[in-house]
């Protein structure tokens, strides 16, 4: 009878909340990492979605991303009728992270490709083009790469059942 | 409220009574040793706690932002291509074997989507990737065919054509288990 009485004209029940915001904190901090690694590794294209892909992952090896920056927006196409409904143009190509080059004069690219196999002659080359990107806009590229003494290189596409289901995939 | 002004408690010392008498000159108020009830219940109700509410708000905001933002990529995967030793990969080509040399062709230039497929060592033209697939699985020796699977392939599209479509038809040759496929300089389609 007191305790019930007290409680009434008295405290509230409170809640402990530490553990959530410890857990708040932790998931916050988990998205913020997560969306620096991904988008400072990766430039955003739809790579290529292939009919019964062949296609497998690559497991936790070093790897050598050479990327084809599209000219298009790839956003904007994720919700088009056809992905592929757009300019197939390239002006830029970015190794890693951070190095960029013109597609035009890829003999920079051929210089830092040949240093990065010396160092690590294991490493894996892979290369990201946009599915509509034009094939005259790759094949320097993969000159480029070819040149470097490079023997074999990794293409990038959609594993299966991923990707839009805009792209083409007959 | 409970203490009793003007009253010494009875365990004072001589000394400090000696030294009360000299500054103050009269009888000194003591500090009372036993805590009373009162006070000590305003102690414990009275804690300090920090508001976390508003805090909360703030990083349940921030985490719905970064949710919302965060978009994952999807599950890119690899097809390995063997690169031809030269920049033109047919003159490369030993001239004893035959490359089947697949060319991929855009339907309506750049601007278009489309694709035409041609093999030339075969009269049929396949229309789709599935059929190319075949069609190459069928022309391998142990299908009937008169090719091994270490026959180059050379895929040999024109410059308008997508990207897609080069890798799907390189992906037709790999899934028809030939082992070594080249990808040609691009014909046409220059300068558009």
């Amino acid at each position: 009878m007191a305790r019930t009485k007290k409680r009434i004209d008295g405290d509230l029940p409170k809640a402990n909340l530490t553990p959530m915001i410890d857990v708040t904190f932790q998931l916050i901090i988990f998205f913020l990492l997560v969306n620096n690694i991904v988008s400072a590794e990766s430039v955003s294209m739809l790579v290529p979605k292939l009919y019964d892909p062949k296609v497998v992952e690559l497991g936790e090896v070093k790897r050598l991303v050479i990327s084809i920056v599209p000219a298009e927006d790839p956003e904007s196409r994720k919700t088009a009728a056809d992905a592929l409904m757009v300019s197939g143009d390239a002006i830029k190509v970015q190794l890693g992270s951070s190095l960029v080059y013109d597609i035009g004069n890829l003999d920079d690219l051929v210089a830092q490709l040949k240093e990065s196999v010396a160092r690590d002659p294991e490493i894996q080359v892979l290369m990201r083009a946009d599915a509509a990107t034009y094939y005259d806009r790759v094949q320097p590229v993969l000159a480029a790469i070819t040149s470097a003494g490079i023997k074999t290189v990794n293409l990038v596409a959609f594993l299966p059942d991923e990707g839009p289901e805009n792209l083409i995939a007959k | 409220m409970s203490q009793i002004p003007g009253q010494p408690t009875p365990s004072s010392t001589p000394a400090s009574a000696i030294s009360a008498a000299s500054t103050a000159g009269g009888p000194q108020q003591e500090t009372v040793h036993h805590h009373p009830r009162k006070a000590k219940k305003k102690s414990t109700s009275t804690n300090m706690e920090l508001n976390m509410t508003s805090m909360i708000d703030v990083v349940f905001q921030l985490l719905i932002y970064f949710i919302i933002t965060s978009n994952f990529v999807p599950g890119e995967g690899i097809i390995q291509a063997t690169m031809p030793a030269g920049t033109g990969s047919a003159a490369e080509v030993p001239k004893l074997e035959q490359p089947i040399k697949i060319i991929v062709s855009a339907r309506s230039g750049r601007t278009g989507t489309g694709y035409r497929l041609d093999v030339d060592k075969s009269a049929i033209a396949p229309s789709t990737f599935g059929d190319l697939g075949k069609l190459l699985e069928g022309m391998r020796e142990d299908k009937g065919g008169a090719f091994s699977a270490e026959n180059p392939i050379v895929i040999q599209p024109s410059g308008d054509v997508r990207w897609q479509h080069v890798v799907n038809a390189f992906n037709a040759a790999v899934k028809a288990r030939y082992k070594n496929i080249a990808f040609a300089q691009a014909t046409g389609g220059e300068g558009g």
